[in-house]
Parts: structure tokens; sequence; C-alpha cells
């Protein structure tokens, strides 16, 4: 006799492991049972009845970094004189937005890239750090300006952080008191062939060294 | 209804800096507001006391980064003061045309960011940046500098005026007063634009008196006080201007007042241009570390800089300043937001705001 199967007590179907999986196994199952045929040969499988992580893995690399780099969005947020540059950029002389991938935001969580223009004090240091963990990974830091970058003029002050890579990882120092908006221009478009890949440095640099932050701070 | 309390800042796109404001808002009317300033503060006055006198001027120009030109003059004046050293005629007139030329660029970048703060008028801050970057680029060819200048010396500036000064100055003048006459065309018939100044943020005559506010935005609420018509400096008593006043001392009389401002500005440019000895010398002494000495006595310097009086306060001694206190109008303006903002709505706080035109380098100092 056969043994009594556990039913389900609204339907009274009977139980299937098939029930009990989430969409993303079913749908690794339904792949597999397609595969079934083409094990062994080498054949590329129709992507429709592939998983999406491994449309990713597939195309990952190349268009992603393409999507990324193309769509650097700064944060629109300045501290002092270099904001006022950093305005000259977006204005009509330089017009940054021309580019059509440097589309300044108002709110970190839409953003890519963080223009530090100013001198960091002690007191802003906690609020460009919160602003930093608002945004959506992955995400890069330019440092505009000496002060940023080392604390410039007011290196001799007891309120200034010596330069804000003390604070986050910075991916691109911009130098002068304060830069022309052309420097800030090449900075970002340095940034853009970084993303991209083409130049040395990558997301993973900026990944890791934040992870390694964060374990540092637990510490 | 109950009070809420709402945090703006301090990083926020409309504080142009770093301001905190806590707002006790009752609906969406404002009940009580706290201003938390000091987030930009680098102890420059302490600095200023380490250094030699001709070494602190580019502190100073960082103290109002749109108008840096004018902290540099007030520094310079008064340690010319300190030292009794006279500066040349021509130099008076070149240091006046410059002056006013960067009062220019600062009302100019005002405008702009104003019709930015209260409706993303992202046209006429457009338009002001593109004459901005007209008056810059002559900046830049006569002093050498971009946005810091640091372009005056003791008795003078710090290189000849280049020959074609004149002609350059005048074709731009020309060029300025003619789009900006195209500004109130564009503002003064915008009804967004209208309703979101007239009647808004109101400061009396009295009240403008007992907070001490300073430059325009004194002068909007009908006090016509002017230290360059009330202790002339330079050659601005030669010089045929009059200061705009206005009665109702509303947001709007605030825009008109420095709207007004860029004329007379062009006015004084005009005249001082065709006064300016032909062939004058107008480089100043050479930075030396050690300079002549100054007399240790105390110095105070006013100046009409374009957000309002500016004063240096020093105690001179032998080769660098033994105190230095700078009184900035951006300070004394902010201390009357709490005020105008009482009864307000909640959307009129950048307006009422950015109609005060403070900038944080030299209210934290």
């Amino acid at each position: 006799m056969a043994e009594a199967q556990a039913v389900d007590a609204e339907t009274g179907a009977p139980y299937t492991p098939e029930r009990f999986m989430n969409a993303e196994q079913k749908m690794t199952a339904l792949v597999e049972e397609s595969l079934a045929g083409y094990k062994g040969q080498k054949r590329s499988v129709n992507a429709m009845f592939t998983k999406l992580s491994d449309v990713s893995k597939m195309m990952s690399k190349p268009l992603i970094t393409w999507g990324r780099s193309n769509s650097l969005w700064p944060l629109q947020f300045g501290l002092a004189c270099c904001a006022i540059e950093l305005m000259d950029f977006g204005a009509s002389r330089i017009d940054a937005e021309r580019k059509g991938y440097l589309l300044f935001r108002g709110t970190p969580r839409q953003c890519d890239v963080m223009i530090v223009a100013g001198w960091v004090t002690k007191s802003v240091v906690p609020r460009i750090k919160r602003l930093y963990e608002q945004m959506a990974e992955p995400r890069y830091v330019v440092a505009f300006g000496e002060c940023a970058t080392c604390g410039g003029p007011w290196w001799e002050s007891y309120n200034i952080v010596k330069g804000i890579d003390q604070v986050l990882p910075v991916d691109i120092y911009v130098a002068g008191c304060p830069p022309r908006p052309e420097n800030l221009f090449s900075a970002l478009m340095k940034l853009q062939q970084k993303v991209g890949g083409k130049i040395a440095g990558n997301t993973e640099r900026n990944l890791s060294e934040t992870a390694r932050r964060n374990e540092s701070e637990r510490l | 209804m109950a009070i809420m309390r709402i945090n703006v800042g301090p990083i926020h796109p409309s504080t142009h800096g770093v301001l905190r404001l806590v707002v006790d808002v009752d609906g969406d009317t404002i009940k009580n507001v706290e201003t938390h300033i000091g987030f930009l503060h680098r102890g420059v006055e302490k600095l200023c006391e380490t250094r030699m006198y001709m070494q602190n001027p580019s502190y100073f120009e960082k103290l109002d980064y749109i108008s840096p030109m004018s902290w540099d003059e007030i520094y310079v004046a008064s340690v010319e003061e300190a030292m009794g050293i006279e500066v040349k005629e021509a130099a008076q007139y070149a240091r006046v045309i410059l002056l006013e030329l960067q009062r220019i660029a600062n009302h100019l970048l005002w405008i702009g960011t104003l019709c930015n703060d209260i409706g993303q008028m992202f046209t006429v801050f457009m338009w002001c940046f593109r004459e901005r970057a007209e008056v810059l680029k002559l900046l830049e060819d006569v002093t050498g500098g971009r946005m810091f200048y640091v372009n005056m010396r003791l008795g003078g500036l710090n290189r000849q005026l280049p020959p074609d000064f004149r002609d350059r100055t005048h074709a731009l003048i020309d060029y300025i007063e003619g789009k900006v006459a195209e500004y109130e065309d564009v503002l003064d018939s915008n009804g967004i634009f209208m309703e979101r100044l007239k009647g808004v943020g109101v400061l009396k005559r009295r009240d403008a008196i007992d907070y001490g506010v300073a430059g325009p935005v004194l002068r909007a609420s009908g006090i016509e006080e002017d230290v360059r018509k009330s202790a002339p400096y330079y050659v601005y008593d030669r010089l045929d201007f009059s200061v705009p006043t206005k009665a109702l001392g509303d947001c709007y009389a605030r825009y008109r007042i420095r709207y007004e401002e860029i004329f007379q500005s062009i006015r004084i440019i005009r005249q001082a241009l065709d006064m300016m000895p032909e062939k004058g010398d107008v480089v100043g002494a050479p930075i030396k570390l050690i300079g002549p000495a100054a007399k240790p006595d105390v110095v105070i310097v006013r100046r009409e800089l374009p957000k309002g009086e500016g004063i240096i306060y020093m105690v001179p001694d032998k080769q660098k300043p033994y105190r230095l206190s700078i009184r900035a109008p951006g300070f004394v303006n902010l201390a009357v937001l709490p005020k105008l903002l009482e009864g307000a709505k909640f959307a009129d706080i950048f307006a009422v705001f950015g109609s005060l035109d403070i900038i944080f380098g030299e209210t934290d100092r």
C-alpha cells in the first residue's frame, strides 16, 4: 500500500517539491531541464531560459562598465570656494550637462560621484560620511581643490581635516586653488576612463577599500 | 495642531554652503527657527596672527569667495593705514574699477542663484553666469587669477594694467548694461518670481536698525547708508553715483537694490575710466616679508563690500598683526533670519535666506 501523502489543506492537491521552490530555483530547474539535451554539445542556450544572474555574469564586464562610465551623476553638494567653480562647471560657459552623463542631482541616492569641493572641517566630516553612505555602490569620490586634497592653506588650522582621503577613499585628485572648471571636466573624463577600465584602477579598488574601512571601524 | 520640528541642512543644495536650520512648524507656518553655524570655521583670525602682513591676503580672499578682491582690498588697506602708506592716484582709480567689477560679478551670481532657489528658473542662472564669465575673463587678464586674485600690494596693484584695459572695460560694461537690462523684462513680468518675492520676509525699518543689518538688506528697508557715501575712501567722493534705497523691505526690494546697484557700478566704472590718469603707475611695493614696521596703534577700516559693510579691527605689531578682528556683513545679516521667517510659510525659507546674500566663508571664518 502506498504511504499516505501530505495534502494541502485548502486545495487538496498533493505536496510536491516544486511547491517549496522559490522563483529562482524554479528557473534553475527549468534551465537545467532545457539544458539536458544539450549537455556535451558546446553551444549557447537561449537567453530566455537562463537565469538573470547568468546573463549578468555573461555580459557583466563590458556592458555594465559601459553603462556605469556613461552615466556618472555627480552629487550637487558644495562646501566652500571650489563650489563656486563647481557652479561654473554646470553653468553656461562649460555646461557639463551637454555631455549627457554629468547631471547634477540633489539627492545622494541617485548619485555615483561625490565631488568634495572645499575645506573639510571636523564638524562637517560626519555629514559627508553620511552622504557617502547614502550613495549607492559603486560610488566614486573626487577631491576637488587643495583643501580637499591635503588641507591646502588651512594646514595649520585646528579645525581642518587634512584631506578628505583621511575619511573617504578618493579616486581622483584635482590640484588648484581653486581648480578651473576645465580641470574638473578633465578629471571627470579621467574618472570615466577609470570606471570603464581603460586606465589603471577600477571599481574593485573602491569597493575593497570601502570594505576595509568598514572592517577597521568595527575593530 | 502639534508643533513639528524639521531639520534643514547642513548640506543642502540651497543653503549656499553649510548652514543648519532647525525649524518648528505648525502645519505649514513657521513658529521658530534656530540657525546653527560654524561648519566652515577654520580660525582665520588666529591664523593671521602667525603670519607676516603680506602673507595674509590670500586668507582674506577665502572669506568671501564670490567677491574675493573686496576682502583682499580691505585687508591691504588696513595694513597700509597701519604703516602709513599712501596709495598712488592711478592705483586708486584702478582699485575702484576692479572693486566695482567685482561687485557686478557678485550681484550677477546672486541674482542667478536666487532665481535657482525660488523655482528652478535655470535660464536666468545661465544668463547671469554668461555675463559673470566675461567679467572674470577681464579680471583674469588684469590680475592673473581667475577666482582668487591676490593682486593688491602696498600702495597699488601687483602689475601694470594691460594696454587695452580702458577699451576692453568700456566694451565689457556696455555689454553687461545691455544684457542685464534684459533680466528686468524677464523677471519683473514673471508671475512666479513676483509671487515668491513680493511681500515675503518683510524687514521693517525699526527692526533693520535694531538688528544692525548691513548693505543691501539695510538699504532695502529704507535706510540710506553706504560707506562709499558716508565715509568715502579712494576716489569715491569725486564720482557721481547714487545709492538705491527701497522702502518696503521685502525680498523683492532686496532684489531691486542689487539689480540697481549693478547699473550704479557701471556708472562708477565709466567715470573712473575717464578720470584715471592716462599714463599713471599702478604698481605697488613688491611683497617683502619684512616690510616697514607698523606703528603700534589700533586700526579700523570700513569698506562697502558687495554684501554690506565690512570692518577690520587690527592691533598691529611690528611685522604681523597682534590681534585681528573681522566684522563680516554675512554674520550680522544671518542674525535677522529667524525674525524674517517668523510666521512665514515653510517654502519661503530659501527665498528669504537667498535674498540676504550670505556667504559662509565670512560668517564662520
